[in-house]
């Protein structure tokens, strides 16, 4: 079958079969392999995107049911230069990043984070973050690197609103 | 120390990083090259069986089926091991595991290969089940382990002791003893990425792998001993790798052999990766123990003599357990004195999955034991623990049990004051003590374990590593190590050591990811040991070009080399501007000067005999304390672990980041372990085969970690460097149930601590189930003959 649908700000339409999963066809039908699997039963996180802005494993949601929808990847996350934005950048600052695997799941799982709550706790980012898994880090560079992004984006905003 | 360091020691950042959050980095499952097949094994769904037939003709007429391999398309039938000839690629006449892989099949989709899979015919017929480790050594027992000739127990995989004195007659006379058994249970590895491996065949009849092994040199040195080639026909290059902590040897070794294999037979590339649920299976895990300790001190807190007997279960081949077994043996004792010491530890055969290396090597489990039962005792002698613990640890000069005096960098002492203010442990400690006696449900407790470790790999094996060192054309600097780095983050700590030796900034280096062809065999990348021994090679490598360098620097500036001083990257002499490493660089060309170096580090012999149990075992020790605060209530018996102190003694710390990095995820490890991994196997079905049935620590599980290093000096480390990656986790868990016993006033002998064990001191029955999980990746098209 044919889906159409907004595939990182982009207009895309893909023949594939039709029960397969969203994992399935970002990484074997459209080559985007920054989304990563790990258990494929909706546990891990690796496999998260964000789907009409809201974080989901891509694990359990067919591929045909993003018809018409906007789904956004680690491939979407960048800044206005093509190179990382504020939070990948604080990511790479806090050390938050060791095998790598998890964290374009983790991207995705703070920014669906931040871009609905402007001043998270740390605990509140545990929370957020915790359909997310982790074996290398222990967790909590990533909480510092979520949490220096958040402070910032305030800071902006506030400037923003300031000048405005 | 070494004297002043610019790079080594200051804030820097991960050579990989940029890449793993654009989502770029190729890991084994990314990769896709055209014409590939797709492989898959058949595997074994029961735990002990003899292979009666095996068909294979079926299969290979599926359609989409490109071939299919058995134990017969290798050497000598595919039998391979890294410290006993036990194993084999592919099972042969027997199966040991459920999850032994028993033939492989490579397809155009993974669907056909799963079709052949489907058509292979296979019979089994079951034996009996050994899946309790202490009936193993029974004279009876079901052999699982190889036939042996010289006598010995075959299910016995290797027996190691430390002896000093004779500790059970000292005992007797103590005042005050404690006599405990524990339990340490089989820990899965649980790396967000899966074992995998591709392989590509070329027309001359070589083949290049790419594989998730934690050590390409012993992948290539298995490959080409069991496709009978030689080392010219086999490349193995290692993509990123998500996550090892041990476990990606023997099953990415033998996943390896099979791609290799079926790419040979069908002449293309062929893949193969693993669902969570067949990397569980297939794969293994940490060995589970049980141990009993006696232990006796004198009324004024001084500790005498420990016995410290232990079976490991090593499932259904040697793996790792050959060596965890040693390290385990030589850690048992703790970091304390005693006048007499006996530890006796034997790993045994059974059909429970298989054990090898994991975090720690076998000090995570024995600590778990020592460091409750050295709690356990300061309790009784109304002792507080961290003083108990004091009085007790090695110190500068003291001689542990083994024989070993220590001359050098035990930062121990300093650790352990460091944790107790860090903590307020005096203060918290008697507060929570007083909470306790109210009538709160909720109870608070405060735990500490103390620990040491052997550096690198001690008389585990032959310890050395190589590096190359190039300058580029584009006055860039190309550096390569043999030792794997699979997130721990040995590339950025090369990369320093490098820039550091070179004077120049790390952003002028290019760390490549090891490449048999490219880079020199180091032994494995296990034990810790990536920092000091491969950090070793690194650093002469790159003194070694400097020296070329400053050859050519001293020619302009027209002085001697020792007369250059640098500002930047620049060079200047005792008179003159300044030239830019450019310009050195194609002054050295113009000289003729070849600017490169390969360099060996051989780490010192040390000295341990197996027959007396005494000796060096190790050239030098981690140290390290942490304290644990817990609350548990007991309405539900939900423990939460509130704030975690730790102090290590990791010598020197080349890269800061990296280093705090890997003890949070130690400490993690070793929340996980102490309060809820477990890998169940029932009869030898394992039973909890993804992340909903085998639970590890979520973000709001772990606390915020306060941390922090006590500096000394390893004399043999470079810039006085010890290890991080292991001991981050070793004290963790009994730390934790420290607390626990703080709290609640019982002590849980048995890990993980579950809720059942908090509420009712004891576990729940679990109903027998004797059967495998129905997962979609196990094919259970193996007829098992009816059991007599
Ligand atoms: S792969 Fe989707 S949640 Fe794990
Ligand atoms: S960095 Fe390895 S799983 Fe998170």
């Amino acid at each position: 079958m044919n889906i159409a649908f907004k595939l990182n700000g982009k207009k895309t339409s893909v023949t594939i079969p039709e029960d397969i999963t969203l994992l399935t066809m970002l990484r074997e039908h459209l080559n985007l392999t920054g989304t990563k699997q790990g258990c494929e039963i909706g546990e891990c996180g690796a496999c998260s995107v964000l789907l009409d802005g809201k974080l989901v494993n891509s694990c359990l949601v067919l591929a045909p049911q993003v018809e018409g929808r906007e789904v956004v990847t680690i491939e979407g996350i960048r800044g206005l230069d093509g190179g990382p934005n504020d939070l990948q950048q604080n990511f790479i600052d806090h050390g938050a990043i060791q095998c790598g695997y998890c964290t374009p799941g983790m991207i995705l799982a703070s920014e669906a984070l931040l871009s609905a709550h402007l001043k998270p706790s740390r605990s509140e980012i545990r929370e957020a973050l915790s359909g997310n898994l982790c074996r290398c880090t222990g967790y909590q560079q990533i909480v510092d690197a979520v949490e220096a992004t958040a402070k910032s984006r305030n800071l902006q905003s506030e400037g923003q609103k300031n000048n405005g | 120390m070494d004297k002043k360091t610019k790079i080594v020691g200051e804030p820097s950042k991960r050579v990989d990083a940029l890449e793993k959050v654009l989502g770029t980095a190729r890991y084994i499952g990314d990769y896709k090259v055209p014409g590939m097949l797709y492989a898959r094994v058949l595997r074994s769904s029961h735990p002990h069986s003899k292979i009666v037939s095996l068909d294979i003709s079926k299969a290979e007429k599926v359609p989409g089926v490109r071939a299919v391999i058995t134990c017969q398309d290798f050497v000598n039938n595919g039998c391979f091991g890294r410290f006993m000839n036990d194993q084999f690629i592919l099972a042969y006449k027997k199966v040991r595991y459920a999850g032994e892989g028993i033939a492989a099949v490579a397809a155009d989709t993974p669907e056909a290969a799963y079709q052949g899979i489907l058509a292979i015919e296979c019979i089994l017929e079951p034996l009996p089940i050994l899946s309790d480790m202490e009936r193993a050594l029974d004279p009876d027992a079901p052999q699982v382990g190889p036939d042996r000739v010289d006598g010995v127990h075959p299910n016995l995989v290797v027996h190691n002791i430390v002896h000093k004195g004779e500790p059970l007659e000292l005992i007797q006379d103590c005042p005050v003893q404690l006599e405990r058994k524990y339990h340490t249970p089989h820990q899965d590895h649980a790396y967000l990425e899966t074992e995998g491996a591709l392989a590509i065949p070329f027309s001359d009849g070589s083949l290049t792998i790419y594989s998730t092994d934690q050590s390409p040199f012993i992948n290539q040195s298995i490959l080409m001993q069991v496709l009978g080639l030689p080392q010219t026909k086999i490349r193995v290059i290692q993509p990123v790798i998500g996550g090892s902590f041990g476990g990606k040897n023997d099953l990415s070794y033998q996943t390896s052999a099979q791609v290799a294999a079926l790419a040979l037979k069908t002449g293309q590339p062929v893949r193969m990766t693993f669902s969570r649920e067949e990397s569980t299976i297939a794969g293994y895990m940490r060995d589970a123990m049980n141990m009993y300790v006696r232990i006796g001190a004198d009324q004024d807190g001084t500790l005498r003599a420990l016995s410290f007997l232990g079976i490991l279960d090593s499932g259904a081949y040697a793996s790792g357990s050959y060596l965890t077994t040693w390290r385990a043996c030589i850690h048992a004792t703790g970091a304390y004195r005693f006048d007499a010491a006996h530890v006796d530890l034997k790993s045994v055969y059974t059909n429970n999955g298989y054990s090898g290396a994991f975090r720690g090597y076998g000090n995570t489990e024995v600590c778990f034991a020592i460091e409750q039962a050295i709690d356990e005792l300061a309790d009784r002698l109304g002792i507080d623990p961290i003083e108990f613990r004091l009085k007790n640890c090695l110190k500068l000069g003291d001689t542990t049990p083994h024989g070993h005096t220590l001359k050098e960098s035990v930062g121990l002492t300093e650790c352990i004051e460091k944790v107790r203010a860090l903590s307020d442990w005096d203060a918290k400690r008697k507060a929570f003590s007083k909470h306790n006696q109210t009538s709160s449900s909720l109870r608070k407790g405060l735990g500490v374990a103390i620990f040491f470790h052997g550096v690198s790999l001690g008389a585990e094996g032959v310890d050395n590593a190589s590096s190359t060192i190039q300058v580029n054309g584009d006055y860039t600097i190309s550096l390569s190590s043999g030792l794997t780095d699979y997130g721990q983050g040995s590339r950025t700590v090369y990369t320093l050591i490098a820039a550091e030796e070179l004077g120049v900034n790390p952003d002028r280096i290019i760390m490549y990811r090891p490449d048999t062809d490219t880079s020199i065999s180091s032994g494995p990348t296990v034990a810790s040991r990536a920092t000091v021994v491969g950090g070793n090679a690194a650093r002469l490598a790159a003194q070694n070009l400097a020296k070329i360098i400053n050859l050519a620097a001293a020619d302009i500036l027209h002085c001697r080399p020792d007369q250059l001083q640098r500002v930047g990257e620049s060079f200047i002499g005792p008179d003159e501007e300044p030239v830019s490493w450019e310009m050195v660089i194609q002054h050295a060309r113009q000289m003729g000067l070849i600017l490169s170096n390969q360099s060996k580090w051989e780490a010192p012999q040390i000295d341990w005999n197996f027959e007396t149990g005494q000796g060096i075992p190790y050239y030098a020790y981690h140290y390290g304390a942490q304290v644990a605060e817990v609350e548990v209530d007991l309405d539900t018996g939900k423990i939460l672990v509130k704030d975690i102190w730790a102090a290590h003694d990791a010598g020197r710390v080349i890269f800061p980041q990296g280093a705090a990095g890997q003890l949070y995820g130690g400490i993690a490890q070793g929340i996980g372990y102490a309060l809820m991994e477990e890998v169940i196997y029932d009869d030898g079905y394992l039973q909890n085969l993804n992340f909903n049935e085998y639970t590890i620590p979520t973000a709001c599980d772990v606390p915020d970690i306060h941390g922090c290093f006590v500096e000394t000096d390893n004399p043999i480390g470079p810039y006085g460097a010890k290890n991080i990656a292991e001991p981050a986790m070793v004290p963790t868990a009994p730390a934790v149930l420290n607390a626990v016993a703080h709290a609640t006033g019982q002590r849980i002998y048995e890990i993980p601590a579950s809720l059942e064990k908090v509420l009712l001191m004891r576990d729940l029955q679990r109903p027998a189930q004797h059967n495998l999980p129905n997962h979609k990746f196990l094919v259970t098209r193996q007829k098992i003959l009816k059991v007599q």
